[in-house]
């Protein structure tokens, strides 16, 4: 279990990454954490001729506040985002979702774009993206485009990112007013890789929801919008019945996968219940 | 032994610790490799059934640094193909290639080894061999692989049995027919494994010429230079195994696997060093398996609970290949014969088989067969006290034998001789507060939102196997014995020399408190030497909970014959009677008159002849003595876990809230260690009880061969241990000790079970198969509840 | 194949120089460059924790780093933890807790419950439990461990 043969750059500014990137194509991939690309290397699963690790791009490493947005880009460690204060205040769902990333050591390294641009079906991260309204900003050397989390997600270990692209930041909606988040996980462990999950966020306006975002995942072959469950919710007060209509809807949309660890039918029913209980762990403030 | 021991019973700080903590244990991947090292690596196959039409090497040795790819053929011409050494009635012996020449028979089995310059292109080698495969229909599954149109995993196993035995007991019949109640259930045990945090590997360094230094991280030193030598045809004695400080072994590494032929055969004929290590994905898919056993059972009874006959019908997979060196009847007859544990069972009749099937090997894995077994038959326990609304406690308690009754010899022909079955489940209900746990527990068990539930498992423990215990099954090369050698130097201090090899036991302790007392010498002064071929005598080695047993006695009485040496050379010198000796703390002196002695230092440099005294008639010089111990059939421990768990109703997810353990081992060398043996193996019983499975499909593709899909338990999955003693020292072995090394496993699994049917039980939930992953009872659960409605 | 790269480490204080072709894990490095043997390679896909190091004062996977991606970072590994005639409070409270047996994984949990305690220097057992459940022990079954780092977090308070 050694990796197979690469080369290696490390420019030090995002442009020389990005001409890197061009240069090399599909046989370019960006390094920056490495907690999931570089075991699958070790498995030879992924096996890039040229790999570029960012980690000399300090032009990468903020976080930071736009306007309605906090931005994190590309060479943000995993950890770091989970201690910031900026994060806890602005993004406080993306900070409940980040003690759930693999351990302390995958995060001292991992970074929160890494995470993304791997698309794991059950990456904590892409259902906190998928909530907080995330806005991919994706950079190559002729040019930047950005896609909505929703539609960046394609497939497991797919997403809209091209060759020649990178993740350089995710914009991720700041959490202002009466919101209320909750993030819950379970896995065959009690700590370990997810089975399912589920992120919530309310935007509650004088006792009723204004808005609601729910991602599941396990739901289907990537992390989802749980639509119907949030259109119950949107301009309802959250008490049991809604709550309950909304675990209804979701029940009846969720396309949970059959695979060794769990099979589809118990994953719908876990996702369910976590869901129930993220709303009204949501709603308690807790 | 001395009979105010100073250092046996105490919890001393293990010697080991120091340098492993600061990063300084020397592991096989540890050792300084010479310069001009090969480097193997092994094609694996990624069929389970298939014909070799043709591997092409040529692409890989094109590559700068790979020096050779070599077939089955190849290696044929330097190793036959191993086999267990078996005779048994009903037992098909089998070789297997080192590396698979025509079939392969499971994914993972070998079709070509590469030989490089370093690991990394190792692994490019291996990408770039071609192998041509004819893939054949595969018969991974258990419960079809008997059937006659099973593929058939060797042509000359009929109906891939490889092993078929049986018993009955003359009265069992009547006995049956003649209870009152019957219960019958089938128990089904998924497939697990050791999976050690440090896979294996080996080194293998020729000298002088033909000789062989053969590094590797084993469990097993002696028996591997025996096999070596035998299926190389090798002297035994140009080849010296040494173990390095080994990483986990639990039984795993007690087997002598193709990839060790293979690198003394290719140091041998390259002349060169040749180092392999294993890695993760090699460990998951090749070493031994275990478990993947079917009991169909059944239990007669009286009306108030007492067991008047038991019928067991075991299954258990055996894999491709038949395992060196215990071949793969180990957990057949293992769970066959102990099944009936620490209950007066008199009317007893089996059926055991060990079938082939094309999946890796089984072998011996801690606990061999008796998670299995327990889980029956304590499985059964508390089926009786549901039928009959007894208490689980009360219907273990009626069938026990009581200590008074012991020594006594089992249905199969096994002595208990000392124990403590009845004590240890009652200390143990104490420990927990058992009485309260049922008063507090609802008729629905749930409390809070969750199912809570209690489960007992009181078992005997197969420790310390003998010679006639080996015969009894078959394994008519597995020796039984091992042996000492104790040497108190020209100054004084002293060098033990034990047939064993420590992967985390804390041999150099443990052995040296036992020295330290037989001898009467200081703690501090003993020196353990194991893990050597070139330095220690010859013996069975490290597995089956064996160590103090068989180490323990043996060096006890090689010390003894030292101390009686001494005690001569002390009367001489001092002109005193050698009765009236005594020796202790390192010194030996007259009864009474302690002033009047001599240190082991003037009496070493007498023995060595390094002073003016002379030694008595009929002594020679030197202090050293050797002496071999073979105990009884086997050396039975006893103990009694209880485990109380929370079930989710929801998501299925089992919590252990509270874990007792009760363990009898008879005489306790280092209680510390004794109790981390149970912490750990019970964690691993957790682990098999929970969440642990290989779970092949009906291609037989192994599904989880990573950490990340074979599941172990971290630290938020395991309870904080509380575990307790009885010593009732063996009467039948040297020292009085008795094993431990998989009490805890063997308690944990039917223990974790017999709790969660007890949560689950007011949902009349039949808990019966392992592992309870969270899908499984999450489902079990819903469907109940949907029942109920 | 690629050529190698000169990696400059600074590994408990020391500066240290090797070469390394690109793929060259830093576990690989470590160990048979620079003979730093304490860190051992268990799972080389992250997830046993028994080859963790500190990456910048932080813990890291050593399996899943390349040597040359961290030209110029300071690392820290089990064998800067104690001195020559004593160990680290970590250590000597593993010791007197016999939270070892075979030792492979243990540098992981030592170098894991040193930024642990930094983080957190008076834990419950719960704390405990979950900052270690990423690092697998197959022998001891965690209670000794979990005890340990309990009594090397008072010792740690105790002496600041």
């Amino acid at each position: 279990m050694k990796p197979a043969p690469f080369s290696f750059c490390a420019p030090g500014d995002l442009a020389g990454v990005l001409e890197a990137l061009a240069a090399n194509g599909e046989d370019g991939r960006i390094l920056a954490g490495g907690q999931s690309l570089v075991p699958l290397m070790n498995l030879r699963l992924v096996r890039p001729e040229m790999l570029i690790s960012i980690n000399r791009c300090s032009e990468l490493d903020y976080l930071r506040l736009e306007g309605d947005s906090l931005v994190c880009g590309a060479l943000v460690r995993q950890a770091r985002a989970e201690e910031s204060d900026l994060v806890q205040e602005e993004c406080p769902l993306l900070a409940m979702a980040l003690p759930y990333v693999g351990g302390q050591a995958n995060r001292n390294r991992g970074t929160i774009c890494g995470s993304l641009a791997h698309g794991d079906p059950l990456a904590e991260l892409s259902a906190a993206a998928l909530v907080l309204d995330g806005e991919m900003r994706i950079a190559a050397r002729d040019g930047q485009r950005t896609v909505a989390a929703e539609d960046f997600f394609l497939d497991g270990l797919t997403t809209a990112l091209q060759p020649g692209e990178m993740l350089a930041a995710v914009a991720f909606q700041r959490q202002g007013g009466d919101e209320r988040s909750a993030f819950l996980e379970m896995g065959n462990r009690e700590h370990g890789f997810a089975v399912a999950a589920v992120a919530t966020r309310l935007g509650m306006v004088g006792g009723r929801c204004e808005f609601a975002r729910i991602a599941m995942l396990g739901a289907g072959p990537t992390a989802r919008r749980i639509r119907a469950a949030e259109e119950i919710l949107t301009d309802s007060e959250v008490d049991d019945a809604a709550i309950e209509r909304a675990v209804t809807a979701a029940h009846d949309i969720i396309e949970a996968p059959s695979d060794l660890h769990a099979d589809g039918e118990f994953r719908r029913h876990v996702l369910t219940t976590l869901l129930e209980r993220a709303l009204r762990q949501a709603m308690a403030g807790e | 032994m001395s009979d105010t021991p100073n250092y046996v019973g105490q919890a001393i700080l293990r010697r080991e610790d120091d340098y492993l903590l600061r990063g300084q244990g020397r592991f096989i991947d540890d050792l300084p490799t010479p310069g001009d090292t090969l480097h193997l690596g092994f094609v694996l196959s990624p069929h389970a059934h298939a014909r070799i039409l043709g591997v092409d090497g040529s692409q890989a040795l094109a590559l700068d640094g790979v020096t050779a790819v070599l077939v089955g053929d190849d290696l044929a011409k330097l190793v036959q193909a191993p086999f267990a050494e078996i005779e048994f009635p009903g037992y098909h012996v089998h070789g297997r290639d080192v590396i698979a020449r025509q079939i392969v028979r499971f994914v993972g089995e070998t079709v070509a080894v590469v030989v490089a310059r370093s690991p990394y292109l190792a692994q490019d080698a291996i990408e770039l061999v071609e192998v041509e495969y004819d893939p054949l229909p595969a018969c991974a599954d258990l419960e079809s692989a008997t059937s006659p149109d099973a593929p058939q995993v060797h042509d000359d196993i009929p109906n891939n049995t490889i092993f078929k035995g049986d018993f009955t007991t003359p009265d069992f019949e009547a006995a049956f027919e003649g209870a009152e109640h019957v219960i019958r259930e089938r128990f089904r045990s998924g497939r697990v494994g050791g999976v050690p945090l440090e896979p294996r590997g080996c080194l293998a360094l020729p000298e002088h010429g033909d000789g062989l230094v053969f590094y590797s991280s084993t469990q097993v030193p002696h028996l591997l230079r025996t096999a070596l030598a035998r299926f190389m045809e090798h002297p035994e004695s140009r080849i010296r195994v040494i173990v390095p400080e080994v990483g986990g072994g639990f039984g795993t590494k007690a087997q002598i696997y193709p990839e060790e032929f293979i690198a003394a055969a290719l140091a041998l004929k390259y002349r060169r060093p040749v180092k392999w290590i294993q890695d993760r994905r090699e460990e998951l898919l090749t070493d031994i398996h275990a478990r993947d056993h079917i009991y169909d059972v059944e239990i007669a009874f009286n009306g108030e609970g007492i067991v008047q006959a038991l019928r067991a019908d075991i299954t258990t997979n055996a894999g491709a290949y038949s395992s060196l060196p215990f071949g793969c009847t180990l957990e057949t007859t293992g769970g066959a014969r102990m099944i009936v544990g620490p209950y007066r069972i008199t009317n007893y009749t089996y059926n055991a088989r060990a079938v082939a099937t094309h999946t890796a090997p089984s072998g011996a894995y801690r606990g061999v067969a008796q998670p299995s077994c327990f889980m029956a038959i304590e499985g059964l326990m508390d089926r009786i006290a549901r039928q009959l609304s007894l208490d689980p406690a009360a219907v273990r308690l009626a069938n026990m034998v009581p200590t008074a009754e012991l020594p006594w010899t089992n249905v199969v022909g096994v002595r208990y001789d000392t124990g403590s079955f009845m004590e240890s489940l009652q200390r143990a209900m104490e420990m927990i507060d058992y009485e309260g746990f049922r008063k507090r527990q609802p008729a629905d068990r749930l409390v809070d939102g969750k199912y809570r539930g209690i489960g007992i498992a009181s078992f005997t423990e197969v420790s310390g196997t003998g010679a006639p215990g080996w015969r009894a099954r078959g394994l008519v090369r597995m020796p039984g014995f091992d042996s000492g050698i104790v040497t108190v130097e020209p100054t004084g201090k002293i060098t033990a020399y034990v047939s064993h090899a420590h992967a985390g036991q804390g041999h150099y302790t443990t052995f040296a408190q036992v020295v330290a007392d037989a001898l009467g010498a200081d703690f501090e002064d003993v020196t353990i030497v194991e893990g050597d071929t070139a330095t220690t005598p010859y013996g069975t080695n490290t597995f089956a909970s064996r160590s103090a047993v068989t180490g323990g006695g043996a060096l006890i009485r090689a010390a003894t014959k030292v101390r009686e040496k001494m005690r001569r050379i002390a009367a001489h010198v001092l002109e005193t009677a050698s009765e009236d000796i005594v020796i202790e703390a390192g010194r030996a002196h007259v009864a009474g008159v302690p002033e009047h002695g001599l240190s082991f230092l003037e009496i070493a440099e007498t023995a060595y002849s390094m002073n003016n005294h002379t030694l008595p008639d009929g002594d020679g010089y030197g202090l050293e003595e050797t002496d071999f111990y073979d105990p009884p059939l086997v050396t039975m421990a006893n103990a009694t876990h209880i485990v109380e768990v929370a079930v989710d109703a929801d998501d299925g997810r089992v919590r252990i809230e509270n874990y007792a353990v009760v363990h009898d081992c008879g005489r306790l060398i280092n209680p510390m260690i004794v109790d981390g043996q149970i912490h750990g193996g019970a964690a691993q019983g957790i682990g098999e009880a929970l969440m642990e499975e290989f779970v092949y499909d009906g291609e037989g593709q192994l599904q989880n061969a990573s950490l990340l899909d074979y599941l172990l338990p971290t630290s938020e999955d395991v309870p904080m241990f509380k575990v307790e003693h009885i010593e009732s020292p063996s009467i039948d072995t040297v020292g009085g000790f008795k094993g431990v090394g998989e009490g805890g496993l063997i308690g944990a699994v039917p223990a974790v079970l017999n709790a969660v049917g007890d949560a689950l039980a007011g949902l009349d939930i039949n808990i019966n198969v392992k592992p309870l992953r969270p899908t499984l009872l999450g489902n079990l659960i819903r469907e109940a509840r949907r029942d109920r409605l | 194949m690629p050529e190698k790269i000169e990696v400059t480490l600074t590994i408990n204080g020391e500066t240290r120089r090797g070469l390394a072709e690109p793929r060259l894990l830093l576990a690989d490095f470590l160990r048979h460059e620079l003979g730093l043997m304490g860190a051992h390679i268990g799972c080389e896909h992250g997830v046993c924790g028994a080859c963790t190091i500190l990456i910048d004062g932080r813990t890291a996977r050593s399996c899943l780093h390349f040597a040359v991606a961290l030209d110029g970072a300071v690392i820290d590994t089990v064998e800067g933890l104690a001195g020559p005639d004593e160990l680290h409070p970590i250590q000597e409270a593993f010791h007197q807790n016999h939270a070892l047996q075979c030792g492979y994984c243990t540098s992981g949990f030592l170098l894991t419950t040193l930024e642990f305690l930094r983080r957190n220097p008076d834990p419950d057992e719960d704390e405990i439990r979950r900052a270690l459940t990423n690092n697998l022990c197959r022998c001891t079954g965690y209670t000794n461990i979990v005890k340990a780092v309990a009594e090397a977090a008072a010792a740690l308070r105790a002496a600041d």
